[in-house]
């Protein structure tokens, strides 16, 4: 039997980034606010502390930080043909798990998105017609302009500490900076990090072709800085060890250090960690939530929160789950096209890099951050390139980064090399210096059959349905993938490598690998309840006092990361509730 | 006690400061306010009032102490062995490379290779991290 506990202001689902900022500004704006947490309390010190926190093979490979799968997954399938089967390990993604989420063991790379991420269908109904998208490509305008939005994209880069190089000061384009970026009130509140060797090679290589090179904006902190709220950021210490690891340094821009410990500070604020929330409780109306169920997962025993504001604040694939569980919303069906909660889901195709090998150069893979790096955007927020000449929609950024030369899995070798024996562990030796890379990041479009849905077989430890996943990489995609990843290639022969692999081709969707945890889509935003399962302000259409904030309301995924635009429409969230929702609760228009 | 260790501490710095004016043709003496700045690159973990929530251990009172001291802080096994106690010297060759002066220690920092940087700072963490109270 459940126990009902006293009613809050508001109930957050989920403390990483973006529960972390609802947390801090609701609670500071004096609502009493209970946020749950499935996992555990997390701090820098001691849970991030070297040596310990350097252990690649626990935290890279057995995935310390990460969602156990044994407790509650996904189902896959590549189309509505296939039997779907349960993820029963972590791979392709890595949902996060316990205080901070994904903005502990994130990479840091923090972008705005372009304008035409902004207005996705206008742009390209505007320049190539209508028919240039695909019937069954479900792509739609954000439901606020990035104009709108600046002023919440400056918060988050202050509070996570950015570092980078303006390319577009009020208009002014500034030398070094990002040419192709939307026009920003100010400059990051860091200068960029040191380039890597690799990094300096494909600037000079890039700029020499006539593409605008420029440092990729990261929340690695390029020199010690104290954020806007008072909390302290050490400098970076390039120790490669970002992803998949928390940072000792507190170098890292991460919710942990940073918006969490200034709601705790809150005493209208309250944490409850080994939390997990199972379903959102509605009223007979359905169109009102009452609060939340939840599960102490350290004992059994199971809690009813009520609160007048529930705020989905999960990781993006989480939210959407809650929403189907909690029949908020019309599920959507790929068959009939009916339906919105689930439709959209979107993710990263790769494969477009390159890795270069060089006898006569050393680039010292493990010095190293998650996210710094030099960038090239003129096949992605370039509003020139010719996407006609792609016959795709969306483009790719590409990149040299410098992420980590870790032991177990950083291991370039050249093509034809052995997977094992002696001759590989002789290549892995030579190689291991004398390689870097160069990546290519494509955008991914909506298809109406890339979505998700409730399981009708597989069900978690707590008998509820797994959410299903129906996804595959599809024509444009390739495109893409083909497209820019010839251009890496031209841009890595003219460096004259000894030898280079790649870039591969782009084939069906692989969940076993690790590619990218920028899983998009599902509880979508937009202008209306007939293409939208959240309005501008991230509200649920169906029962405003559920919030839904993340990647989880990105009608499509662009070439860019998604934190920037997570933590900004968090903000952005915050604002409207603060400022709308209390002083007059309902649908805001 | 405290307070002898203190200033005397003190003194030492002083003193090492006028041998190198003395015997050098470049003259400089540790700049206090260049120390301040460069602690930044510190602060992110460490206080100079014992308050507040931080990462490292504070440091005040730091000089004179036995390296692994202070009894609210849960130190690493290297640093409570490291039989240190830190004075100009030590805390110079600490700053200089960390790992290298205590090997397995578990501050998150790189160090700082410019001898005259160090100068500074230490000349401003003799004066600000003074423990008035124990005086």
């Amino acid at each position: 039997m459940a126990t009902r506990l006293r009613e809050v202001d508001v109930v957050i689902v989920g403390l990483g980034w973006t529960g972390g900022i609802l947390a801090k500004e609701l609670s500071e704006a004096g609502m009493r606010v209970v946020a749950l947490e499935r996992g555990g309390m997390r701090s820098t010190n001691p849970d991030f502390a070297i040596p310990l926190i350097r252990d690649e093979l626990k935290y890279a490979v057995r995935n310390a930080l990460m969602q156990n799968p044994a407790r509650d997954t996904l189902t896959f399938r590549h189309s509505p043909s296939e039997p779907s089967l349960p993820m029963r390990q972590l791979g392709s993604f890595l949902p996060g798990e316990g205080l901070g989420g994904a903005g502990v063991h994130w990479n840091g790379v923090t972008w705005r998105w372009t304008g035409i991420d902004h207005a996705a269908r206008s742009y390209y109904e505007q320049r190539h017609g209508k028919s240039f998208i695909p019937a069954d490509m479900p792509i739609q305008d954000w439901p606020m302009t990035y104009a709108e939005l600046e002023p919440y994209y400056d918060k988050f880069e202050r509070t996570a500490g950015v570092s980078g190089k303006a390319g577009n000061i009020r208009g002014t384009k500034q030398p070094g900076g990002n040419f192709f970026e939307q026009s920003r009130d100010r400059d990051y509140p860091l200068p960029a990090l040191e380039p890597s060797y690799s990094q300096v090679l494909f600037n000079d290589a890039t700029a020499h072709m006539g593409y605008h090179p420029f440092p990729r904006p990261c929340a690695n902190a390029s020199r010690a800085y104290t954020n806007p709220d008072g909390s302290r950021l050490g400098a970076c210490v390039y120790c490669g060890h970002c992803e998949r690891f928390g940072c000792e340094a507190n170098a890292k821009g991460s919710p942990h250090i940073t918006v969490i410990p200034k709601a705790m500070a809150q005493p209208t604020f309250e944490l409850r960690t080994h939390s997990w929330v199972t379903k959102v409780m509605l009223d007979s109306t359905k169109k009102k939530a009452i609060g939340v169920a939840y599960t102490d997962v350290s004992n059994g025993q199971e809690y009813e929160q009520p609160a007048a504001i529930v705020a989905l604040c999960a990781y993006a694939i989480n939210n959407v789950h809650l929403m189907l569980l909690s029949s908020i919303g019309t599920p959507y069906d790929a068959t009939t096209q009916k339906g919105i909660v689930g439709k959209n889901y979107c993710y990263q195709p790769g494969g477009g890099g390159v890795t270069l090998f060089f006898e006569d150069k050393i680039f010292n893979p493990f010095m190293a951050t998650g996210a710094f790096g030099i960038a090239i955007d003129d096949f992605h927020a370039n509003d020139q390139f010719d996407r006609a000449a792609m016959g795709a929609l969306g483009g790719a950024t590409i990149n040299v980064g410098q992420s980590n030369g870790r032991p177990i899995g950083y291991r370039p070798v050249p093509a034809g090399t052995p997977r094992w024996g002696a001759e590989w562990k002789k290549a892995t030796a030579k190689w291991y210096l004398r390689a870097m890379n160069i990546g290519v990041t494509a955008s991914n479009m909506p298809n109406r059959y890339n979505a998700y849905d409730l399981d009708p077989t597989y069900k978690n430890v707590f008998g509820q349905p797994l959410l299903r996943l129906t996804y595959n990489f599809l024509e444009n995609d390739k495109k893409v993938i083909a497209y820019v990843g010839q251009k890496a290639s031209e841009i890595a022969r003219s460096l004259n490598p000894t030898s280079m692999t790649g870039p591969g081709t782009l084939g069906d969707y692989n969940i076993v690998p690790y590619q990218s945890t920028h899983n998009t889509g599902g509880a979508i935003m937009g202008s209306s309840p007939g293409n939208s399962a959240v309005n501008k302000y991230l509200q649920s259409w169906d029962v405003p006092n559920v919030f839904v904030v993340g990647a989880s309301a990105f009608p499509h995924n662009s070439a860019y990361n998604p934190t920037g635009p997570v933590g900004a429409l968090a903000y952005w969230t915050a604002d409207a509730i603060k400022k709308r929702y209390r002083q007059r609760p309902g649908l805001m228009t | 006690m405290m307070r002898g260790v203190v200033d005397g501490w003190w003194f030492v710095v002083g003193s090492c400061a006028m041998l190198v004016a003395t015997t050098t043709s470049h003259v400089r003496g540790a700049d206090v306010e260049k120390g301040k700045a460069l602690f930044e690159q510190c602060a992110a973990c460490h206080s100079l009032d014992a308050t507040g929530d931080y990462d490292g251990p504070t440091l005040k009172g730091v000089i004179g102490r036995k390296a692994g001291s202070l009894e609210d802080y849960r130190y690493s096994a290297a640093m409570k062995r490291s039989d240190v106690v830190w004075d100009a010297a030590t805390v110079d060759k600490y700053v200089a490379d960390p790992q290298a002066f205590i090997p397995g220690n578990r501050m998150a920092f790189a160090g700082i290779s410019d001898k005259t940087q160090r100068e500074d700072l230490i000349a401003f963490l003799a004066v600000a991290t003074k423990d008035t109270n124990s005086k």
